[in-house]
């Protein structure tokens, strides 16, 4: 048992270090998308530090829309998918491991390279840890949500998934913003803890309605 | 009462029901809504700070609450549909989400158009207008899916599931939306902070009354339609169009 879901982890692992497309996609766009944000407001550094979190939020949100089909599409495509909704596995758990692994491929490269580009657009020290922590507990979410979206449009992968995954994904993006915004204050916690709550609150909600959505294009 | 409600859940017998029962409804949510808005708009005494801009309230009010009421309808029905595979309530869903969306943008243009007198802008980024114009985006999002799928069922599930996502995840929306506004302006503008007179409340209430009838009317309306449009080949629907020629 154990091994199949190793298996899974490790053959998704080597799709996405072998197809540099689908790991550097996200980080070029989410770079050029910082590097667009300056130029059009102009980089006055005072106003900069004031947008700063709303920018990097933002730019991420966008860039997760980027890696969301392959998260199952590929399965679909050459009919593992099939396969493994036969076996008998546990659907749970494999659809875990394939989330976490687009997430760990997709959304931890731009956790780190955010903390490089808060700096670059002035946000102070404590507000970029602060910043940091809520995208390790905001990322998660909007892989979940964009799951969701790539299973339910696992034929065609239009841009209709995404259009409704963006408005379900508002909570993260403010409690996130509210979060680094109160960097000085008590309420920080307060943010961080309701953060971790919407995440551990979704786990098992939009994984279900995930397999769901797999499911209903082999009926 | 639950043969009545087995009956209903057939196709055949909803038709006829709604055929037989439309043109009442319609008539007497017409009659509702004119009543509860002349007596609003010609009756009722103007507001002592807003002077006669506010009667503007007698639409936008029952709009706002209709749009709610539609989606929170029709996550039940999600429900429904996922639990016990009815297919009324897939119907039930793909038919009034056009209404809901239609609804919430009512109620953000004459929010608009009641804004520009009275706080001297048309749009705020007030707690409960984002979280209005949040609802007209799910609502948009749902009715593009509808198109998005080759197969009938596939998409029945599809707009059951983003329904039922959609409702557990709209109250956290709503509260987040909140505490996101109260740390940039003070909520200065709420409805609930002045109470309102029973001269000025009652027309409102048979307004809103008169709304959710006329809802009422049209969703069955547009039920009719999508169970002919997916009914087509059967025999009573042929027999039904065969005895009006």
């Amino acid at each position: 048992m154990r091994n199949f879901y190793f298996k899974t982890f490790q053959r998704d692992s080597r799709v996405y270090l072998s197809r540099s497309s689908s790991f550097l996609g996200p980080i070029v766009f989410f770079l050029i998308t910082i590097t667009l944000y300056p130029i059009a407001f102009g980089s006055d550094e005072e106003q900069l530090a004031e947008l700063a979190a709303g920018i990097i939020w933002i730019s991420i949100l966008l860039a997760n829309l980027l890696s969301h089909q392959f998260i199952f599409n590929e399965d679909y495509k050459d009919g593992s998918l099939d396969l493994v909704l036969t076996s008998g596995k546990s659907l749970f758990l494999w659809a875990s491991i394939k989330i976490f692994v687009n997430w760990y491929f997709s959304s931890l490269p731009l956790i780190f390279i955010s903390i490089f580009t808060s700096f670059m657009l002035y946000l102070p020290f404590d507000a970029a840890l602060i910043l940091a922590i809520t995208l390790f507990l905001g990322t998660p979410i909007l892989s979940m949500f964009g799951a969701l979206a790539g299973a339910l449009t696992l034929e065609r992968g239009n841009i209709v998934g995404s259009s409704i995954v963006i408005p379900l994904c508002l909570p993260a993006l403010i409690l996130g913003i509210l979060a680094i915004q109160s960097y000085k204050n008590e309420e920080l916690f307060f943010y961080i803890f309701l953060l971790a709550a919407f995440l551990f609150f979704s786990i098992p909600i939009l994984i279900a309605s995930c397999l769901g959505a797999i499911k209903l294009h082999f009926e | 009462m639950r043969q009545f409600f087995s009956q209903l859940i057939s196709f055949p017998y909803f038709f006829k029901l709604a055929q037989l029962s439309f043109p009442y409804i319609f008539v007497i949510s017409i009659f509702v809504i004119l009543l509860g808005v002349s007596w609003g708009v010609f009756f009722s005494p103007s507001d002592a700070t807003q002077g006669d801009v506010y009667r503007i309230i007698y639409i936008h009010v029952p709009a706002a609450s209709v749009a709610q009421s539609i989606y929170y309808t029709m996550v039940v029905a999600s429900i429904t549909y996922l639990i016990w595979r009815i297919k009324m309530a897939s119907v039930f869903m793909i038919s009034m989400a056009p209404l809901g969306a239609l609804f919430t943008f009512l109620a953000l243009f004459t929010g608009a158009v009641w804004g520009q007198p009275t706080w001297g802008t048309w749009w705020v980024w007030d707690a409960r207008l984002t979280s209005t114009l949040i609802l007209l985006i799910l609502y948009l999002a749902i009715i593009s899916l509808f198109s998005s799928f080759d197969r009938r069922d596939s998409t029945d599930q599809a707009v059951s599931i983003i329904v039922l996502i959609g409702g557990i995840n709209l109250p956290i929306i709503k509260l987040s939306v909140e505490w996101w506004n109260t740390l940039h302006q003070s909520a200065s503008i709420t409805l609930s902070g002045s109470s309102i007179d029973n001269e000025m409340l009652i027309p409102l209430l048979i307004s809103i009354l008169g709304f959710y009838i006329y809802v009422t009317a049209i969703g069955m309306r547009r039920m009719q339609i999508e169970i002919i449009k997916r009914e087509i080949t059967h025999n009573w629907v042929k027999t039904i169009f065969q005895e009006k020629r």
